[in-house]
């Protein structure tokens, strides 16, 4: 027994020394290290390859987080408090950026940029900046932008004759290509969809039929308004009126996987949409399949012309002791030779407005069949991005929207009630708020009376 | 003065007892101490909102939290598969306690749900249960088609079934609302909750519950039995007067545990199946602290929520001990 | 009198082979039950990827190779390190510290012991839950987060291991450690010497029991792992079904690589597992 308790003590004292071994090498010290934390995929190894390659007094190395749960934030504040956050990290939209910023983590990079020659408000893409600046100040660089826009099949139109899509302006233009293309079996069963559309984006066609989440000072959930359901609606209706467009039970039935999150960029890969809603960044998948021809147009839209934009956005963390050095990393993604690499790899385009207006943009020698990337470009100037209210935690309020906006897409509820509740909700949610915190309530009440005047 | 030898032997137990005790006093005393400590204010992890003591007030708020009661709704829905379980765990072991031959290896057989449980296993199940490709699915519709069950059901009654779609879907046996803790007819059906359900039931049935009760059957006095078979007892009688009460205390036990576990439940079938979907039927108290806490950073409010389930599970606990100790006798 | 008795032979011999065979028809189809998914997992973990979905139970093409994509595509065996060592570690610490605080609360006699053996028993009730985010906050502050250390040391101490032990060194005949200590043998000799080597089934099932727990622990390291390195496989398979969620096939070849160790270390120690079990569930 004692000769078996000394044993095992001894075996697991040597793996601890093998674990010791087996923590990342340690760094080459005649070099200044530095860690991103970024979601992990070949495009973003081949981004830092070029910089290491660019810089080689600096090594940077990848932190990798998985960006499709809520996980990457906390990781990055919890580690920041802890003292082993990364030196870089990523951030999407303006909520976050208000959250890191308030957190005290995110590097105030305003006076730094200037001095390097980097106009960030001038040169990247506008529907970036709610990203980035924070009340005036710049807290990054973005790394990319993107709006979606419609990709399509072109075997599909061919096998089933129906011309490209071409000039299509409105939804109501575009509902019967959709139809067209939509194809039951024998069993009545569909087994291709004219149209496929993450669901998430429900919030674009919010805002094409002229509805907001917010009012503009964020004070009030106005995504009851008619506009808002009449979005919802379409949304709802492209799947149980039309049946253009698979349902949530649909879509799970045809992915492989059940679950949630079922993509519908694989569906679109395996032919069984002839379109689909989807970002440029597809192309990094889209291109592994040889025999697929694609074709990209706008997006068709409704009453109003938005888009859903959205940009990556690298920000310096403020508490690390190498984040002078790191400032390198965010010339970088300002530079000439990062932002053709975005464009060349299809990582959504540039963040940098005018490496989308170059001929290798447009014509890449690499992908002569590309000939749609006007489009991805375009799209970007009718971008809105992210709304969000300063009155309540986005995460909350995304989860009571979420749950009303399931009970639609569910076909459970209609869209004027599911619309209503998500409102009534998060209004109340916002009182709570500025109960609990009298600086949130003297804000909320400057808003209100500013507005009564 | 003169101190006896229990007095000085209280040195020596501190000496052994030092380990563990200060880890429990570091992970478990003062934890606990904190969180409630911390259940009286705004903490916010991103530091967001200013730091402020609002006493009772998460536990207003909490009053009036009508997702908390939904989410109290759903663990204790997810419950209703411990009396199948137990119910099951009792009959596997009144047929394996018959001196069969391969008793073992039924035994092996049956505990081996319970031995891989845990992530694996959802995942696994994730994969069973999708609606069209899911292998369950496809049994169920092999089984309309080979027996044209719907063409029965049509002619006689004029509707027909489809399979369910289970993990997303927010129907459920009893029919509750998703919206209201309430009742709707409309969403009397099979859904994620039930799908999560029959799989904690493949689960448990052959696990340690199985297990006690064999236990406690080997040494179930034969004599017992015995005499009441020769006052005529049928085999039934048998069970009703001797075998089950003798069986009391370890059901007793059983239940308690099974309470205490089902009120704490659901986090990992939340988080690897459902993410807490569909429109939140599948979040439970457990899963609900934790997106409070890791995903909405509220911590202060997050605590209160753990705390009012601690004094849930205290209570039940009280009760039971009263309960027992009426009625077992042991 | 002997007719009655054949008849009663023959009666019993019937009723005994008619029940028992029914009794073999309903246990092996439970059994069947129980095992279907398994199988169904494993041979999903041979198809290929076009051919989970369909109801053909077996691969019409076996490949094998599945099993080599999944280290390839995760670093799989790191995860499976990180389990074991963790596991290992807190195996070996619970041990020591339950079996020493049972050695205080069976075998030393000292005024007060019974009232706070049940004092800390009733810890038993707390739930993991509200010990989590303080917890967490200690961490932070400790800068034990995203550590071994962070996940080792607080799963150490366990209460229920206490109470297991006790129940064990309770049966040990007080005679053999009055007489050690007439011998002059202090109470650390009595505990190391004596008493640890005669609780060894008791040791060995909590041994089993905590590495088993800590193997499929889920919630905590969640929680405390950020970085890739120290993922556990309940974590690394999370984040293998998130990420490349639509790969059916390599998710259940890493499922049931998953799952193997847990088999086999069942099968080996069935034994202690039952007693264990059923000593845990005796009221103290």
């Amino acid at each position: 027994m004692k000769t078996a308790v000394i044993t095992v003590l001894i075996v697991w004292i040597l793996l601890s020394g093998v674990a010791w071994m087996l923590q990342p090498k340690p760094d080459d010290l005649s070099k200044t290290n530095l860690t991103w934390l970024s979601d992990d995929n070949p495009t973003r190894r081949e981004q830092l390859g070029l910089f290491n390659r660019l810089n080689p007094q600096y090594n940077v190395r990848l932190d990798p987080v998985d960006t499709n749960t809520g996980g990457g934030m906390e990781k990055v504040i919890v580690q920041s408090i802890a003292g082993v956050g990364p030196d870089l990290f990523d951030s999407y939209g303006s909520y976050k950026l208000a959250t890191y910023v308030k957190a005290g983590i995110a590097w105030d990079v305003t006076d730094e940029l200037k001095n390097a020659g980097i106009d960030v408000k001038k040169d990247a893409w506008k529907l970036a900046l709610s990203s980035v600046v924070y009340k005036g100040r710049v807290y990054g660089v973005p790394s990319n932008v993107g709006t979606p826009a419609i990709w399509f099949n072109k075997d599909l139109f061919d096998k089933y004759k129906v011309p490209y899509p071409k000039n299509v302006r409105t939804w109501k233009e575009f509902l019967p290509i959709l139809q067209r293309l939509t194809i039951r079996d024998e069993h009545g069963r569909v087994k291709q969809y004219g149209f496929l559309c993450d669901s998430w984006m429900v919030t674009q066609f919010i805002w094409q039929w002229g509805g907001r989440t917010y009012t503009p000072d964020g004070t009030k959930c106005v995504i009851d308004s008619p506009e808002a359901i009449a979005g919802v609606q379409f949304f709802h209706d492209l799947m149980y009126k039309y049946h253009v467009m698979p349902t949530p039970n649909d879509e799970a039935a045809m992915a492989t996987q059940g679950g949630w999150g079922s993509g519908t960029m694989t569906l679109f890969m395996g032919g069984k949409g002839a379109m689909a809603l989807g970002g440029r960044y597809w192309l990094c998948s889209l291109r592994d399949i040889k025999e697929l021809k694609l074709g990209a147009i706008e997006c068709p839209y409704g009453p109003h012309k938005i888009y859903w934009g959205s940009s990556r956005v690298t920000i310096i963390n403020k508490n690390s002791p190498r984040r002078k050095a790191a400032l390198a990393f965010l010339k970088y993604l300002a530079s000439h030779d990062y932002n053709e690499l975005v464009n060349h790899q299809a990582d959504c385009v540039s963040p940098m407005k005018a490496y989308c207006y170059t001929d290798k943009y447009m014509h890449d020698p690499d992908y002569p069949n590309e000939d749609f990337n006007a489009v991805w470009r375009d799209t970007n100037d009718y971008a809105m991005t992210e709304e969000v209210s300063p009155f309540i935690n986005a995460q909350t309020a995304g989860r009571i929207v979420e749950k009303q906006l399931d009970l639609v897409r569910n076909n459970q509820k209609p869209a004027t009630q599911a619309m209503k509740a998500a409102a009534r909700e998060v209004n109340a949610e916002i009182q709570k708020n500025l109960d609990r915190d009298p600086n949130l309530r003297a804000e909320y009440d400057r808003l209100m009376g500013t507005k009564a005047k | 003065m003169k101190t006896t030898r229990r007095q000085r032997n209280v040195v020596i137990a501190a000496g052994f007892l030092l380990p563990n005790l200060l880890g429990f006093l570091v992970f478990t005393a003062g934890p606990v101490a904190f969180s409630l400590v911390m259940s009286l204010s705004n903490w916010n992890i991103q530091h967001t909102v200013p730091f402020q003591w609002t006493f009772l007030r998460n536990f207003v708020d909490l009053w009036h939290d009508q997702s908390f009661w939904l989410y109290f709704v759903n663990t204790i829905y997810l419950m209703l598969g411990l009396p199948l379980a137990i119910a099951g765990s009792l009959v596997l072991a009144l047929l394996l306690s018959q001196n069969l031959r391969g008793i073992t290896i039924y035994r092996t057989l049956f505990y081996l749900p319970s031995i891989t449980s845990g992530i694996a296993l959802m995942i696994l199940w994730k994969a069973l249960y999708n609606p069209d490709f899911g292998p369950i699915n496809a049994v169920i519709n092999w089984t309309l088609q080979t027996f044209h069950i719907n063409g029965i059901l049509h002619a006689l009654f004029g509707t027909s079934v489809t399979p369910p779609q289970w993990l997303l879907a927010t129907r459920n046996l009893l029919g509750l609302d998703v919206e209201k803790v309430g009742f709707l007819p409309a969403q009397w059906g099979l859904g994620a909750r039930d799908a999560i359900i029959i799989m904690g039931i493949w689960i448990a049935v052959g696990g340690n519950n199985m297990l006690l009760y064999l236990a406690a059957l080997t040494n179930l006095p034969q004599e017992l039995v015995e005499a009441a078979q020769l006052d005529g007892a049928g085999k039934w009688a048998v069970f009703k007067n001797v075998t089950w009460p003798y069986l009391a205390p370890t059901t007793f036990f059983i239940v308690v545990m099974s309470f205490i576990g089902g009120l704490q439940g659901g986090f990992e079938q939340a988080r690897v199946m459902t993410g807490g979907g569909p429109a939140g039927t599948t979040m439970t108290m457990s899963y609900y602290i934790y997106t409070k806490a890791f995903e909405e950073f509220q911590v202060g409010y997050a605590s209160a929520v753990s705390w009012v389930l601690f004094i849930i599970i205290f209570i039940v606990t009280l009760i039971n001990w009263r309960l027992s100790n009426k009625e077992v006798n042991y | 009198m002997g007719t009655t008795n054949t008849r009663r032979g023959f009666r019993t011999w019937w009723v005994r082979t008619g029940r028992f065979g029914m009794s073999h028809v309903i246990l092996a189809l439970i059994a069947l039950t129980t095992l279907t998914p398994f199988l169904w997992m494993v041979l999903a973990s041979f198809k290929a990827l076009t051919e989970v979905e369909q109801l053909n139970p077996f691969p019409s093409v076996w490949h094998p190779e599945n099993y080599i994509k999944v280290f390839q595509q995760i670093p799989f065996a790191r995860y499976y390190f990180n389990s074991v060592f963790i596991a290992g570690w807190v195996t070996i610490l619970t041990c020591i510290t339950s079996a020493m605080a049972a050695y205080a609360f069976s075998r030393v006699d000292w005024s007060g012991r019974d009232g706070f053996f049940k004092l800390y028993l009733a810890t038993l009730m707390i739930p993991g839950v509200v010990t989590m985010i303080p917890n967490y906050t200690l961490m932070v502050k400790l800068h034990l987060m995203d550590s071994y250390l962070g996940l080792i040391v607080p799963a150490s101490f366990s209460a229920f291991g206490t109470f297991l032990l006790r129940q064990f060194m309770m049966t040990i005949p007080p005679a053999l450690d009055e007489a050690a200590s007439i011998d002059g043998a202090n109470s650390w000799r009595i505990f190391w010497d004596i008493i640890l080597p005669m609780s060894r089934p008791g040791v060995v099932t909590l041994a089993i029991f905590t590495f088993l727990g800590n193997y499929g622990s889920f919630t905590w390291p969640l929680i405390m792992i950020k970085s890739q390195h120290l993922r556990t496989l309940p974590i690394g398979m999370l984040f293998f079904d998130t990420i490349y969620g639509r790969q059916t096939n390599l998710i259940m070849a890493a499922s049931v690589m998953n799952i193997i160790p847990l088999v086999i270390l069942f099968v080996i120690s069935q034994k202690f597992l039952v007693k264990g079990i059923q000593l845990g569930a005796v009221k103290g």
